[in-house]
């Protein structure tokens, strides 16, 4: 997981979490901890919860909805609104936060939802499986 | 070994463009340092979120505070009480007699409206804003508890109510749960009225030894933690756990238990904030903090008020000054000098501060304080 570098002044390198193509389907490129078997949603140096060593596993593409909420300002200039975010954790994954495409329905927590191919802006997100 | 709040001050809270960062400092050090009848100090820890690098030097210059050592923290939310916790643990490790405690923020010369995304942080690079990451909170603790959006409105009706009182606070009308409710939605279910106002100001507090003088406040606890990892195993919302472990320490260190305090003063940037935080220190079981609300034992008045001042949504949110500006109101209901806002015979004050992002921690830092008795 190596983000791209920048060579833009006051830009950093992208730390949003990375969603591969993978055989038609999309997976989070996250870890797992060696040691406790803890699934960590980015790839670190050592687990979070036991300091274990880690090795990269990909996660998804499924997964259920457990925080959610539709934003109606712009996070950023020029952002449409208002737009669905939600914390998901991943099927034996990782809770990784993610835009969520809803086709006009109401996401609730507990809905299944599949990753998908990442925003235009390069934010990790999904659609509800229905 | 102990030590003592000496004095207080705040600036105004507005948002107050044409002033520097400075300006507000010296009006907040002024005050705290003849409220503590003292003219200098000998070192200064300062908390800032966005504060430009410079900016303590700067200001405390300003007002003869010069060639000491001065330290500037960034611990989001908790900033002023991490540089408090900061300026008592060097009193009690004997490095000093005499600190202050500063926070500034000024938060109009960088934002025009919510606290934009950190780019290096991966969830505020998704697009996470602040009131998202609490509506998210929110959410999740209406679906475990049952709890519903007037449930949610009734802390920003209670809070406004008692920052109608507060002559400092940046919102000063009472508000009612319609009004709440039909405000403008921010991030579901998360309305205006609901989060805290972007803030210009500082406050500060003189700190040091027991000197015999009766309006000194002693400090009987403080505790300082940053979140363990939240995630996928977190059984509570982003920031419950943090405040738990931080007050049960807090608690632990003061010898008093959450049925003694007599006001707390804690952090309600949103609504949602104040409900989970009431739960996560023991004031309220777990899904009963609406109830309790509703009940108006928090109000003024009530047998255990929470943000007598109004709270952060009355009297906005400047960042590194708010966990000061938290002690002040403590300071001021125990030494019975908060007028309309009064807390008859208040003893025992907690004060809690935290804040942060996500992105798999479980806030950046959680200050708790036991102040009084």
């Amino acid at each position: 997981m190596t983000a791209a570098a920048t060579d833009a002044p006051g830009r950093s390198a992208d730390p949003r979490p990375v969603v591969v193509g993978y055989g038609g389907r999309h997976l989070l490129a996250g870890a797992r901890c060696v040691a406790c078997r803890h699934a960590l949603a980015r790839v670190v140096p050592r687990c979070s919860r036991c300091r274990g060593p880690v090795e990269p596993e990909r996660f998804g593409p499924d997964g259920v909805i457990w925080a959610t909420t539709v934003v109606h300002i712009a996070a950023e200039p020029g952002d449409e609104t208002p737009y669905t975010l939600a914390y998901v954790d991943l099927d034996a994954g990782p809770r990784v936060l993610l835009r969520l495409e809803t086709g006009g329905a109401r996401a609730t927590i507990g809905d299944r939802v599949s990753l998908t191919a990442p925003t235009a802006s390069g934010s990790a997100a999904a659609e509800l499986v229905r | 070994m102990s030590v003592c709040v000496w004095g207080v001050g705040t600036s105004s809270f507005a948002r107050q463009p044409e002033r520097l960062p400075a300006e507000l400092a010296w009006e907040a050090v002024a005050e705290a340092l003849e409220d503590a009848g003292v003219d200098g100090v000998e070192a200064a820890y300062v908390g800032t979120v966005f504060g430009a690098p410079g900016v303590a030097q700067r200001a405390l210059s300003g007002l003869g505070l010069t060639e000491i050592p001065i330290v500037t923290v960034e611990n989001a939310c908790a900033s002023g009480t991490t540089a408090y916790h900061e300026a008592r643990a060097a009193i009690l490790a004997g490095r000093y007699e005499r600190v202050l405690a500063l926070g500034i923020e000024h938060l109009t010369s960088r934002f025009d409206g919510p606290i934009a995304p950190e780019s290096t942080d991966p969830e505020q690079a998704t697009g996470l804003l602040l009131p998202a990451l609490y509506a998210l909170g929110a959410s999740r603790y209406m679906a475990d508890h049952g709890a519903t959006p007037a449930d949610l409105a009734r802390v920003a009706v209670k809070n406004s109510a008692h920052g109608a009182r507060n002559p400092r606070a940046q919102r000063r009308r009472a508000v009612t749960e319609e009004e709440v409710l039909a405000s403008r939605m921010i991030a579901e279910p998360l309305t205006l009225f609901q989060c805290a106002g972007l803030s210009d100001a500082a406050a500060a507090v003189v700190l040091g030894p027991p000197r015999g003088e009766g309006r000194d406040i002693p400090v009987r606890a403080s505790v300082l933690r940053s979140g363990a990892a939240w995630d996928q195993a977190s059984p509570h919302v982003w920031g419950y756990d943090v405040v738990r472990t931080t007050s049960e320490a807090a608690f632990e260190e003061a010898g008093v238990a959450p049925g003694d305090l007599d006001l707390l003063e804690v952090h309600d940037a949103f609504t949602i904030g104040e409900l989970v935080t009431l739960e996560a220190l023991g004031i309220a079981d777990a899904g009963r903090a609406p109830a309790q609300v509703a009940t108006g034992c928090h109000s003024i008045g009530g047998s255990q008020p929470v943000n007598p001042s109004g709270g952060l949504l009355s009297r906005g949110h400047p960042l590194g000054a708010t966990g000061l500006a938290q002690i002040a109101e403590a300071t001021w209901q125990l030494r019975g000098d908060a007028g309309e806002r009064q807390v008859a015979g208040a003893r025992v004050a907690l004060v809690e501060t935290m804040g942060g992002g996500a992105a798999g921690i479980d806030g950046n830092g959680c200050v708790v304080t036991v102040i009084g008795g």
